[in-house]
Order: C-alpha cells, then structure tokens, then sequence
C-alpha cells in the first residue's frame, strides 16, 4: 500500500505570542484507515491572462471520494496571481512571490457533479504553477475517435 | 511588519517508482504586496453536535463581512476525529468544495467576497418630552430631554446587536448600518421604524433606507455526524 503524507507549518509573530502549528496527514481513500490514495496527476503549467481554464476536470468516479489538491503559484511578481473558482464559484486568489515564496493551497476535493471542475484565471501576466491531485476511483477515458 | 508563514511538505517513498518529495514555503502578505498579513483569528477550536443525525446543521466558521473582499486572506481548518468515517463538508456559500475526514487539514486562500449590508436613517423629529422611549433590535431608549439632536445623539450611543450607527453632532438623523450583509437577499427595505412611546406628537421614521444582498463567500462546514466532531481553524486575514 502506497503512503503519502501532507504535513503543514505554519508560523506567525503577529500576535503577543507566537503562533506555531503543524502537522500531518496521511492521504487515505474516503473514510478508511488503512487504504492510502494511490493514484496522482500532477502537471506545471503557464496560465496566460483573460482566459479561465480547466485545470482539474470532475469525474463521476470522483463523487464523496477523498481527492486532495495541492497548487502552488511559482511565479515571482507579487502582484502576479491566479483565480481560484470551483463551480463558478471563487474561492480565492493564490499570489505569486519573490524567490518562490509565491501563494500554494491544499485542498479537499469533491466532484460533486461534473460541473465541480476546478479552474484557474491568471490575471497581471502569465502565471506558472505547479499542482498536484492524489485521487481515487478515476478511470482514463475510453480512446476517441 | 509580522511575518507569517505557511510551509507544506508532501512526501511518499512507495506511490511511484520514485520517492516523492514536495516542499513550498509561502510567506503570506496582503494582496498583491510584499507587506505581511497583520490580522489573525489566532488558533481556535469548534465542536458540533446535534441531538439526532435528523438535527445536524452546518455552523459558519467565517463570514466574509470579516474580511477584506478580494483580499489575500488564507484559511487553515483541520478535523480533529479520530473516526476515520467521520467528516466534515467544508463549503463556501453553497458550494461544496470537498470532504476533511479524520486527521485531514486543509489551507486555502479565500476571497471573501462580501454582501451588501442593508442602510437605513431614521430621523427624530416633532415635539418629544423626556422620559419618550424608542425601542429598535431589542434596545430601548429613553429620551433624557425634549431636544430631537438629543435624542439622536442618544440613539446613537446605544448598542445594537444586529446594527451599527453613524451620527453627526447636532442633527437629528442617525445612519443604521447592519453588522453583516443580510443572511439573504431582502427584496423590501427596512420599512420598522421601531416603537415608539410618546407623550407628545414624536417622530422617529424611516427617511430612507436600500436594500442589501447576501454574502458571497461565508465559509461553513457540516458535520457527519451529531456526536461530538471537532474542528480547529485559524484565518488570516487582511
């Protein structure tokens, strides 16, 4: 059985006490304890502006699963950044940053329905992020004609 | 400037035929700045129950009017169950966006994409006597004086749960603002003028008021089941 882990740090002196929080999750199929995901797409791609565009397309086979994406804007402008929409519905704004500290999200994913595709909108300049999507269930489609 | 950071490490020695190894640091500032978010919730913890599976409701964690529309906010949320078919369904105004089982944590940006909050200014006018009472939203007021701007000026010192006031010293109109965009979208102004208990011929209408529209983007979750679960979040934001 494949095991992946997702760990998060977070660290912030914005307050009188410094605030610091991790930890770690192991990626399993939905509400399992000792099934692991064990399939996973990722890409790197160069988003330009005025177009939304698909970047992850919901699959019946993906409905109440267990999906985890992670996006990462590589860019180096700060005031570079990509849309973030779920069903035409914003989510948020994933910043680019100064020697790859640009924004990154990491996300649970139901394909609800198949219109629950997850797209990205660069806006400023062509945007570069890299994602990654641990899934399970998924299919390839059947060849085309 | 506070900084703050948010660093994410995936790692698997056996998925593929190589080791997988991903790491990013992000460094979270306001949008589009190199300047450091200064605003936080700080770490928090929310437990959800219901007396049957048939009463489960979904709680809002954050409500857009919270923070700043299209800002760069971020929101970190984890499920802290130890039952591995235990979930929460994170949703962003009606939208689902996907399942936190057990253990599972979560950290996104969010656009807060705030509502319109409903307006409406009431002006105290005619011939007022002291010990006149005006309630609104639960609170009563009781006039001190016969004086109208008085009288505004008293309304306004007031606290309203669900309302804040504007008020320009010496007149006798007071803006009302509500706290958050309307939970949904009222057709109809405000159109209560309150009650009001006089002994002479007193005013307190409505003089004018717009409509107000929902919030786009408050952020809730539900629950899988109506025994304890427990959430941590934290949001920052600008």
């Amino acid at each position: 059985m494949a095991t992946t882990t997702a760990a998060i740090s977070l660290s912030s002196d914005l307050m009188s006490s410094n605030l610091s929080v991790s930890t770690d999750t192991t990626l399993m199929k939905a509400g399992t304890e000792n099934d692991s995901l064990d399939q996973a797409r990722m890409g790197y791609n160069k988003i330009p502006t005025g177009t939304s565009f698909d970047l992850l397309d919901a699959t019946t086979a993906g409905v109440d699963k267990a999906a985890k994406v992670l996006i990462a804007n590589e860019s180096e402008d700060e005031t570079y950044y990509v849309t973030i929409v779920i069903d035409a519905k914003t989510i948020g704004r994933l910043y680019g940053g100064p020697d790859g500290s640009g924004d990154w999200m990491f996300i649970p994913w139901n394909q609800d329905d198949a219109t629950h595709d997850l797209e990205v909108t660069a806006t400023t300049g062509t945007n570069n992020i890299s994602w990654i999507v641990f899934h399970e269930g998924e299919t390839l489609p059947t060849q085309g004609d | 400037m506070a900084t703050t950071t948010a660093t994410i490490t995936l790692a698997s020695a056996d998925m593929l035929t190589d080791v997988l190894s991903f790491s990013t640091t992000s460094t979270l500032t306001t949008a589009g700045t190199s300047t450091g978010l200064s605003q936080t919730s700080g770490l928090s913890r929310k437990t959800t129950s219901a007396a049957s599976a048939a009463a489960i409701q979904s709680v809002t964690l954050f409500r857009a009017d919270d923070a700043l529309n299209s800002g760069a906010n971020k929101v970190y949320l984890k499920n802290l169950s130890t039952t591995a078919a235990q979930f929460f369904t994170v949703t962003i105004d009606q939208e689902e966006i996907g399942r936190l089982y057990a253990g599972d944590w979560m950290f996104m940006p969010w656009s807060a994409t705030a509502g319109t909050k409903r307006i409406f200014t009431v002006t105290i006018a005619a011939t007022w006597a002291a010990g006149d009472t005006w309630e609104f939203d639960g609170i009563t007021l009781t006039a001190a004086d016969s004086t109208v701007a008085n009288i505004a000026a008293q309304i306004d010192a007031l606290n309203y749960p669900n309302w804040i006031t504007t008020y320009v010293a010496t007149e006798a109109t007071i803006i009302f603002t509500e706290r958050y965009s309307s939970s949904a979208s009222y057709t109809a102004v405000v159109t209560a003028d309150g009650t009001l208990n006089t002994s002479g011929n007193g005013t307190a209408n409505v003089s004018s008021s717009s409509v107000g529209a929902k919030s786009e983007a408050d952020i809730s979750i539900r629950p899988s089941v109506h025994t304890d679960m427990t959430i941590e979040h934290i949001l920052f934001n600008e």
